[in-house]
């Protein structure tokens, strides 16, 4: 008799540790499937989007976290799930999830990635209100997926050390040996860099893209993982010049630190400033539609636009929302002609590239 | 000499002559020894049913790359940390080294630090020109003067040496205390000098305390993964992870992980090896304490090399932490921010980390005992390969246990995929070793006599292991529970891949914030994970004699 007690606690026992810890995940893997239309916008109340959102997104959480508390104030019953990664890491987690989809809505901070997300069928079709006073570039082939906020590849320097005049005006003014061991860039995990690279390789070829990062590493370029690091460099001058997205010397002014932008390769024959785009898509099979659809239509929205821009300094995509003050306006500039969906086929590529050349 | 010693084993092994193996122990034991082949046999699988393309690009780019510089930090961290490791164990256990007894403390505190939290307050202090020590030195000497570079080879090596040495200090310690007083004073009776002494009779009787630490180090930086992917090193670790998550490919990710793998068994193999048959730590009655050698005037170069270890591989990173929290809660916007991520809040982190590291602990150490119970009370050649083959997780990395578990349960268990419940698996086959040992030394303490009796008042093997054996080997089971969960909290790069949305562990906070280079928001998310892990490597310390 006891042995059997014992027996049953035993089993009790392991029973309970299963059930707490089920309990501990998220309940999403049980919950029925809504049955809505994916593709019809469904207009709802607000207080019935609801349930587990889950957002992998490759964008700093410290700067999708105010857009996801004011997208939870409007929609109060909605529990936000985050995972946040490198835009690489959680695209490789949506191929991987691609017969047992886990996300709802995936965020980026460029196009390539979602475009060639796209072309493998990872996202459903969606077209948020709003989505007509995008750019048309800025929408993906069958609303698969909508442009949020635009940012540029500039070259940012530490006033103190370097004048206006003698800053490098091109990107291929950084191979110049007069600021050897005076640059800081990212490297090759970083998103930013890989999507100025894959845009360079359409623009110039390999060879020439190539040749650029040799020198750019001959020149003894600090690369560091992320760009907070460079800006945070440039602006102490431990670093004279920097190569970053537009918002670091943005992010940098406003903590105080003499430095200075150029919007490089404005002059006849130069390739034009190279932007990229947040961008947002809905994940086919995401189990809250709902939610995900009511995520972007508010990425889109007045508010969420000036506040998804606005944090960061970038450019909304959304025709009429005002830029952030103290923001140059991108309009006197030439930009430079990249054709998304061919960046996205060759991704791989690009990555070839960058392991070849031993970027670090 | 050698033959008197496996003599004496033989005639103390603890165990059970009258009774046959239970079927049923062996049934569980290969249920266990089974669970801990499936990720391994799988990735095996997988490398070498990879493409004879994927070898070739590889082998033509990556690889030899790759194991030289794998095989370099792995050499230089295992020597530094064992030279490190003995020297301060010496040095507190055998000398009159003043405030020895708080530096014994002090010395194996730093397990607690994660060595990527470690390299992220070293970084910031070091980095050539930006860092804090550059900037002060340049400010002294009014111009930047050249320091030595954090990143890259060196850096690493001087990172995981500071943070690795404990547990070569830890295992010498117990070696160096255990050693007869006749052994070393046979020796200057002979005529040997203390030098002599020291290195032709001391440190080889100490040989499997040291091999047993150098061979942890060297596994542990084998899988290290966040300190080289800070400090930009690329080992077969970090280059599965980018292979992992920074492209889609899963078959260059197996190959890669097929090739540490062997590296890491080979190494296993050189210690079995090394150690030979010999257990020198059996003691006998004769045995006494080595007197302590007295440092006169090396007292001071000696307590000054003491206290620049203590200094550098614990008390800066957490006066740096301490800073840092401190700046990161006065300061609302960050105090906001590392508060909520998602709709999950610091507490739920905290909660995650602390929940699925207990729970894998206690699997763990539920899943050893049929193993252990097998190789220590019927011991043959069955037993002790299956009890060798729980022990394999150690030379699996995590990056590596996470590339089988994604591919394996997405594929036939897709309803375990993206639950915590994977990530806890992860934690129990890449612990599982230390819950095995734990058990094996905790029944190797009990003496067989208890069992033969309960058995022969006709209880059943499985009452006697409820209720005779396991009420008396508890202490031994918390402590093999202890490092469990100790290393699971630390754990990063299966975490970092296996973790379903809104599932962030404090060792995912800190690397998510500081691979921005946010080294403030990371802060008070790693003050909170050393200290979650100093208090149960409190209580494994306290077990040890020195430690009360």
């Amino acid at each position: 008799m006891k042995s059997y007690s014992k027996k049953l606690f035993g089993l009790l026992f392991a029973l309970a540790l299963l059930v707490s810890a089920c309990g501990g995940g998220k309940a999403v893997s049980e919950e029925p499937v809504p049955a809505t239309e994916p593709a019809a916008p469904v207009v709802t109340e607000a207080s019935a989007i609801s349930g587990d959102l889950v957002i992998y997104s490759g964008r700093s959480e410290s700067l999708i976290q105010p857009v996801l508390d004011a997208f939870q104030a409007k929609y109060p019953n909605v529990k936000i799930l985050l995972k946040s990664g490198s835009n690489s890491e959680l695209a490789n987690a949506l191929i991987e999830e691609q017969s047992n989809p886990q996300a709802d809505v995936f965020v980026t901070t460029e196009i390539f990635t979602i475009q060639s997300l796209y072309q493998r069928g990872i996202f459903q079709s969606y077209r948020p209100v709003g989505a007509e006073l995008l750019p048309a570039e800025f929408v993906g082939p069958e609303d698969s997926w909508v442009g949020i906020t635009r940012r540029a590849r500039v070259i940012m320097y530490n006033t103190e050390l370097v004048s206006a005049e003698e800053a490098p005006t091109s990107i291929f003014d950084l191979t110049d040996p007069k600021w050897k061991g005076q640059i800081a860039a990212a490297g090759s995990t970083n998103g930013g860099m890989q999507a100025q690279i894959a845009a360079m390789r359409q623009l110039l070829g390999d060879v020439d893209t190539q040749e650029w990062l040799v020198a750019l590493m001959a020149n003894d370029v600090t690369f560091f993982g992320g760009h907070t690091d460079v800006r945070k460099a440039v602006g102490a001058g431990e670093f004279k010049i920097g190569l970053v997205n537009h918002y670091y010397y943005y992010l940098q002014l406003a903590e105080g630190s003499p430095v200075g932008i150029v919007i490089p390769d404005q002059g006849e024959g130069q390739i034009g400033l190279i932007t990229n785009a947040t961008s947002a898509a809905i994940v086919k099979g995401a189990k809250n539609v709902p939610s995900a659809q009511a995520f972007l239509d508010f990425l889109l929205s007045a508010e969420g636009q000036k506040l998804f821009a606005g944090l960061n300094y970038e450019y909304p995509l959304v025709a009429g929302v005002p830029l952030k003050d103290g923001v140059q306006p991108l309009d006197d500039f030439r930009l430079a002609d990249v054709n998304v969906a061919e960046a996205a086929l060759d991704l791989d590529g690009t990555l070839d590239l960058m392991e070849a050349v031993g970027l670090p | 000499m050698r033959d008197n010693f496996k003599m004496q084993i033989r005639n103390t092994l603890p165990q059970l002559r009258n009774y046959n193996i239970s079927p049923r122990l062996l049934f569980a034991a290969g249920l266990v020894a089974l669970f801990v082949a499936i990720p391994l046999v799988y990735i095996f699988f997988r490398a070498f049913t990879g493409g004879a393309e994927v070898w070739m690009r590889l082998l033509q780019t990556r690889i030899w790359k790759l194991l030289a510089n794998t095989l370099l930090l792995t050499a230089a961290v295992t020597g530094g940390a064992t030279l490190v490791g003995v020297s301060m164990s010496f040095l507190t256990e055998r000398t009159d080294l003043p405030f020895r007894r708080i530096f014994r403390w002090m010395l194996a505190m730093p397990l607690a630090i994660p060595p990527y939290i470690g390299g992220i307050v070293h970084l910031t202090l070091l980095r050539p020109r930006g860092g804090a020590i550059p900037q002060l030195l340049a400010e002294w000497f009014g111009q930047p003067v050249p320091t030595p570079s954090p990143l890259g080879l060196g850096g690493a090596v001087f990172i995981l040496t500071l943070f690795m040495f404990p547990y070569v200090y830890l295992l010498s310690g117990a070696a160096f205390r255990s050693l007869n007083a006749s052994l070393e004073e046979a020796s200057r009776t002979f005529g040997r000098s203390n030098w002599h002494t020291l290195w032709e009779v001391t440190l080889p009787a100490l040989r499997p305390g040291i091999t047993a630490g150098a061979l942890l180090v060297a596994l542990d930086v084998l899988a290290e993964y966040g300190t080289v992917a800070l400090l930009r090193y690329e080992t077969f670790s970090s280059a599965i992870f980018v292979q992992l998550s920074g492209r889609y490919d899963r078959s260059a990710a197996a190959v890669l992980s097929g090739v540490l793998i062997v590296i890491a068994i080979i190494i296993l193999w050189g210690e079995l090896r090394l150690q030979g048959q010999a257990r020198f730590t059996q003691v006998d009655s004769q045995w006494r304490p080595a007197p302590p050698h007295h440092l006169k005037r090396w007292k001071l170069p000696a307590s000054l090399l003491v206290a620049f270890v203590v200094f550098s591989s614990l008390l800066v990173p957490l006066i740096v932490l301490s800073m840092w929290s401190v700046q990161a809660l006065l300061d609302p916007d960050t105090l906001a921010s590392i508060m909520r991520s998602g709709s999950q809040t610091f507490g739920n982190y905290f909660w995650n980390s602390l929940w699925s590291s207990a729970l894998a602990a206690v699997i763990a150490v539920l899943l050893s005992l049929p193993v252990a119970l097998l190789s220590v009370r019927y011991p043959n050649k069955l037993t002790q390969a299956i009890s060798r083959f729980c022990q394999v997780g150690y030379a699996i990395p995590g990056v590596v246990i996470a590339l089988s578990l994604v591919l394996l349960v997405n594929r036939y268990l897709p309803f375990l995929y993206a639950t915590p419940l994977v990530v806890v698996m992860a934690y129990v086959l890449r612990h599982m070793p230390q819950a095995v040992r734990a058990s094996e030394s905790a029944l190797n303490q009990l003496s067989p006599s208890m069992e033969e009796a309960s058995r022969t008042l006709g209880r059943t093997s499985l009452q006697t292991i409820v209720q005779v054996i396991l009420p008396l080997i508890v202490p031994g089971l918390l402590a093999g529970a202890g490092l469990v969960f100790l290393t699971s909290l630390k754990e990063l790069p299966a975490t970092l891949l296996l973790r379903p949305a809104g599932f962030d562990t404090l060792a995912v906070r800190v690397w998510i914030w500081a691979s921005e280079g946010f080294y403030i928001q990371a802060a008070p998310a790693a003050l909170l994970l050393v200290i979650a892990s100093a208090a149960p490597l409190y209580f494994l310390l306290r077990r040890e004699q020195i430690f009360r």
